[in-house]
């Protein structure tokens, strides 16, 4: 019963690099995309302006550099002899086009509104673009990752637009798999590997058994923690763990009247045994987050209050919010909170041991589990006492804006639990104004800390990035937010 | 029987008209919103309200029925909201690898319950037939999410005969209708058992016995054929289920199905593709319950759909 396709030699000798992804892309533009799988195969087919590097500082990518002339005139000078993959010479109108159809509300850009604030764009020769901003907004540069597609040749072609990046879209099989080739022709110098496969393997056990029977060659924050050992003791397998920048939370509703009162936020967090479910929950596979922005980002800010777990002191900060626990350590709670995730099976754990922390210092939780879209529309109503989610990928401080800010009340933000602060505000705007990154960093310090202080959210951790790879691959570097850019640079070594 | 055809087909119409619309208005209930789900929660106000404008989600749900409607007289199903290409051309990329699992996995469960159940039938309330009725509870106990595992890890990672999961070439179709048809054999072979039985006491088969025919011609001329008319109405129904895509099997082997982009397009609220899918799924079954019926007049004469028995 030898068939052929397992007697086939091995595909990584090749040049074909299999990457197993959990969900399927769906759209690949990059100017629509929106799911994780469609950017991370796009931060491969397309260049932005520019690029961040693994602390989420801007490096130059199709812009060799740029000059901010003042706070609202912003010029990039953007590198000579770029093709795009069916040949075309890349130039300034292209990346002209790419932002005026971002803008346009035919396509349906998720990424519009970041780019609202832009009142002009200038090409004023084939190699420079000049921005003009309504206002100051200094998260404009982090923005311009958005990959750059060429000025339609009017072809009408069908598809996913070509890119100027290190591979080429060779296949597109919707739900299946997206398959890349090496680009001969890339600026930096063409890819040692010749074919990067992603595909699509809903199943976490499935993706694990593909991984160690060589039929995948990279699972990237795609194994659950309690699979990971396994793993870890595959001789044929290397993991590579690094520091992330996603931020797990436990969201407050400060317009509700017991979680309105700080000391009882305080009290949750106290009573709470973060490196506990680190430990025992994730398999070591996180950090405790004192903040959204994690220790490696260029603005993070570490003297912020701490809460490390002690539940005597949460029971009397409780005590002394007038919550007294009526029967001591009988069966009545002092108050009952209503606790909503996802149906994730590892969120739902969570939210158990979280539950039973709670109920230890006299607090009842009842936890309630939804289909993504139900939780979803529920936590943006405003419709919940406490939920859990996490924010991916996090690179620019002014997050802090748009989920803390008393303006970015939904659907304007993500201010879900109608936290307001107005000398939080104020330094928001100051924060999104300033182009200055030193004193950026100043302003972006006093937010950390202002935030740790007030707990509209209850910091639980960051989530470690965790790639598991084929042994023969060298060369491999985490990025932040799962991005695979560093596939372009690896080396296929020999079997161990 | 072309009277009878041609009925069945008009009736087609009504039916799906009635599926569809009950999936329309049950969709658009379920609570969250599709422009929140693919604008994120970045966007504005007013991209939002740009693309609700733009998807034609801003229109009374009456109005959106109506356009729906008269779209789909014009054999126009829509445009998916996540994948932005027509409902029609995301579905038929999809509906080949469903029909091909299906396909097998009803070979399997017919290799596997024909002699299961003839054998079981022929040597009843001995060990043989005990030895069946163990095999059946197997299949029907055993799920989808346990039997898949397992078959990856005995012939996949442990024998390395197989690719454990995807769609590359006929090898990697084995496995994921074997777990399918294991469990649809087990129904299968306990129904050609008792039918089986029960035909083998009629009278006109102790007369083809008297009239000197050999065993094996009884059994496979005269009972089998008479036996399988129930077993045709349940494989139809299972026929058409599968045909509806195995949501378990289809994710544990990568298998890229319908089932698959049905779960995905419910959770991303994408109510065109839901649609889409469904119209799909509901003519399926209609379609294979058609065939079940014609199957029935093969297997037995009596049963004449002609215009007089109309």
């Amino acid at each position: 019963m030898g068939l052929a396709a397992c007697s086939s030699p091995n595909p990584l000798q090749q040049g074909i690099l299999v990457v197993g992804i959990e969900g399927n892309p769906t759209d690949l533009d990059p100017r629509t995309a929106t799911d994780a799988y469609s950017n991370r195969i796009d931060s491969l087919v397309y260049n932005g302006l520019i690029r961040l590097g693994p602390k989420a500082e801007i490096l130059p990518d199709l812009a060799q550099g740029y000059e901010i002339k003042d706070p609202l005139t912003y010029v990039f000078h953007l590198r000579k002899g770029v093709r795009f993959h069916q040949g075309k010479g890349f130039n300034a109108r292209d990346v002209q086009y790419t932002l005026q159809s971002i803008l346009d509300p035919k396509l349906g850009s998720t990424r519009a509104s970041t780019f609202r604030v832009i009142q002009a764009i200038e090409a004023p020769d084939e190699d420079t673009v000049i921005f003009k901003l309504k206002e100051p907004y200094a998260a404009l540069l982090n923005a311009l990752t958005t990959g750059i597609v060429p000025v339609p040749d009017g072809r009408g072609k069908t598809g996913p637009p070509p890119g100027t990046g290190p591979f080429r879209l060779r296949e597109f099989r919707r739900g299946e798999k997206v398959v890349l080739e090496a680009n001969p022709d890339y600026f930096a110098g063409p890819p040692e590997i010749k074919q990067v496969v992603f595909r699509v393997i809903p199943n976490d056990t499935t993706r694990v058994m593909e991984i160690e029977k060589g039929g995948v060659n990279l699972l990237y924050n795609a194994v659950p923690p309690d699979l990971l050992p396994l793993l870890e003791a595959d001789q044929k397998l290397q993991i590579v763990r690094a520091e992330g920048t996603s931020y797990s939370y436990l969201g407050l509703n400060l317009r509700d009247p017991v979680l309105s009162n700080l000391q009882v936020r305080k009290a949750l967090a106290l009573a709470i045994d973060r490196q506990a479910i680190i430990r025992d929950l994730l398999r070591g596979l996180a950090r405790p987050a004192s903040g959204v922005l994690a220790p490696s980002h260029w603005a993070y800010h570490g003297q912020v209050a701490q809460y490390a777990f002690d539940p005597a002191r949460a029971r009397r900060l409780l005590d002394e919010a007038g919550y007294p626990d009526p029967d001591g350590d009988g069966p009545e709670k002092r108050f009952v909170l209503s606790y909503k995730t996802s149906q994730d099976r590892l969120r739902i754990r969570i939210a158990e041991v979280i539950g039973k922390y709670l109920e230890a210092v006299g607090i009842g939780v009842e936890i309630r589990s939804y289909e993504w879209g139900t939780f979803f529309a529920d936590i943006r109503n405003g419709n919940f006492q406490l939920f859990s989610l996490t924010w991916v990928g996090v690179t620019e401080p002014d997050i802090y804006h748009y989920v803390f800010h008393s303006r970015s009340l939904p659907p304007d933000g993500a201010n879900r639990g109608g936290y307001a602060n107005p000398g939080l505000d104020r330094l928001l705007e100051q924060g999104r104004r300033e182009t200055d990154s030193e004193k950026r960093r100043e302003v972006y310090a006093r937010v950390q800390e202002i935030v740790a202080g007030d707990l509209p959210y209850i910091s639980l951790w960051h989530n470690e990035e965790v790639a598991v790879l084929s042994r023969e691959i060298r060369g491999f570097q985490v990025y932040p937010g799962g991005d695979l850019i560093s596939l372009q640079q690896v080396r296929i070594g020999s079997s161990p | 029987m072309r009277w009878f055809v041609l009925r069945r087909l008009l009736l087609l119409v009504p039916a799906a008209l009635g599926v569809l619309t009950l999936v329309f208005f049950l969709v658009h209930l379920v609570p969250g919103d599709p422009v929140d789900l693919m604008l994120g929660e970045s966007a504005s106000v007013a991209d939002r309200e740009d693309l609700r404008h733009a998807l034609g989600l801003d229109q009374s749900l009456p109005r959106q029925y109506g356009r729906f409607m008269s779209g789909l007289f014009h054999g126009d199903l829509g445009e998916s909201f996540f994948y932005r290409e027509p409902v029609s051309r995301v579905i038929i990329e999809r509906y080949p690898a469903t029909v091909e699992l299906a396909v097998l996995a009803l070979i399997v469960a017919l290799l596997i319950a024909l002699p299961v159940g003839i054998l079981a039938a022929a040597r009843p309330y001995t060990l043989w037939d005990n030895g069946a009725v163990f095999f059946s509870l197997l299949g029907v106990s055993l799920p989808n999410f346990w039997l898949g595992p397992l078959l990856i890890l005995v012939f996949a990672l442990k024998l390395s005969w197989l690719p454990v999961s995807g769609r590359e070439g006929f090898a990697s179709v084995i496995l994921p209708a074997l777990t399918l048809g294991t469990g649809m054999a087990g129904i299968l072979s306990r129904m050609i058992r008792g039918s089986l039985l029960e035909v083998m006491g009629e009278e006109y088969i102790t007369a083809a016995r008297s009239r000197g025919l050999p065993e094996s011609v009884v059994w496979l001329r005269h009972a089998l054929k008479n036996a399988l008319i129930p077993v045709i109405s349940l494989l139809g129904l299972q026929f058409g289920a599968l045909l509806s895509g195995a949501i378990i099997t289809e994710a544990i082997f990568s298998w890229p199905g319908v089932g698959q982009l049905l779960l995905s397009a419910i959770s991303s609220r994408d109510y065109p593709l839901v649609q889409g899918c469904i119209l799909v799924i509901a003519f399926t079954y209609l379609g294979v319950g058609l065939l079940a019926d014609l199957l029935y007049a093969w297997a037995d004469p009596r049963i004449h759909y002609g215009k007089s028995s109309a």
